[in-house]
């Protein structure tokens, strides 16, 4: 279960074998770009409700990691992509607690996968690396070139604990789960699912916070 | 063999938790700590309270990836 070449994959395209993680991702991309679609089709400048609700959680997110950042000029330009991260993040985290999920092909949650959770570290990799420019070579160099190693060691380790963080905290809940459905199949996992709420709130956020730390790391303070 | 595999599968989870609690339990005190003495910084607090609480609890869920490696090779 661990490794998705351990099941089957759901079809084929081509040579291509699709699993039901990357159907559950399609599920969440069209997701979140239709309810995106529908709250700014009939934009106005008093807005109401679904666009109100939408602005409230884009402007509240905006705000919170744009904040973090520390660089104004910085936050204009990649809060949008952390904002993205952290949405797209916790409605993937979110398709496990739909009822039939796990039973129907393509709801699950496909960040229990860890391919796809070693994608989004490695989107955070580069990205860090082009936020930075300049910046991350001068930050390789600190506090003195000889830390070069150390801060090398530091870059490859970043990608591989984003990684197993969310894909162990999201995979092991799911088995959690999955052995208490085995052994009591009625109210008793209910309080672990219950869990699952804030354990993909929690994970969601500290996979975003975590990337805009490493990205306030080498933007700088602005001007 | 199996029978080692599934001591070191429990093991991985047991060590991993014993530290991990450990370690939780000390940050959460001081987080609550601070807040009874400064209620007003209680939000700062909190966040980077669940940054720590994160990584701390990824060296736990380490070990539970591992058990659930070792696990599956027992099958």
């Amino acid at each position: 279960m661990i490794f998705a070449s351990s099941y089957e994959p759901l079809f084929h395209i081509g040579p291509v074998p699709v699993y039901d993680h990357i159907v559950a991702q399609w599920l969440v991309i069209i997701l979140l770009g239709t309810v995106a679609y529908l709250a700014t089709k009939n934009m106005q400048t008093i807005p109401r409700g679904l666009q109100n609700t939408f602005e409230a959680i884009v402007e509240g997110c905006f705000n919170f990691f744009g904040g973090a950042l520390g660089n104004e000029h910085a936050a204009k330009k990649w809060a949008p992509l952390l904002v993205t991260f952290f949405l797209f993040i916790l409605t993937n985290n979110y398709f496990g607690l739909i009822p039939g999920a796990g039973t129907i092909h393509g709801f699950v949650p496909s960040t229990a996968d860890w391919n796809i959770t070693a994608t989004l570290a490695t989107i955070v990799f580069f990205v860090v690396i082009i936020a930075g420019g300049k910046n991350f070579l001068a930050h390789l160099f600190t506090p003195h070139w000889l830390f070069l190693p150390l801060n090398l060691l530091e870059q490859v380790a970043r990608p591989l604990s984003l990684t197993l963080r969310l894909f162990g905290n999201i995979f092991g809940h799911e088995m959690i789960v999955a052995f208490l459905v085995l052994m009591a199949p009625f109210l008793v996992p209910m309080p672990l699912v219950a869990l699952g709420v804030l354990t993909g709130l929690i994970q969601a956020l500290v996979f975003t916070i975590l990337a805009t730390s490493y990205m306030a790391d080498v933007v700088g303070e602005g001007h | 063999m199996e029978g080692a595999l599934a001591i070191g599968a429990g093991l991985a989870v047991a060590v991993g938790a014993l530290g991990g609690g450990i370690g939780q339990g000390i940050a959460g005190g001081k987080c609550f700590e601070s807040i009874a003495r400064q209620p007003e910084i209680a939000d700062q607090v909190r966040t980077l309270l669940f940054i720590t609480l994160a990584f701390i609890e990824t060296l736990t869920i380490y070990g539970l990836l591992i058990a659930f490696m070792l696990v599956g090779k027992i099958g």
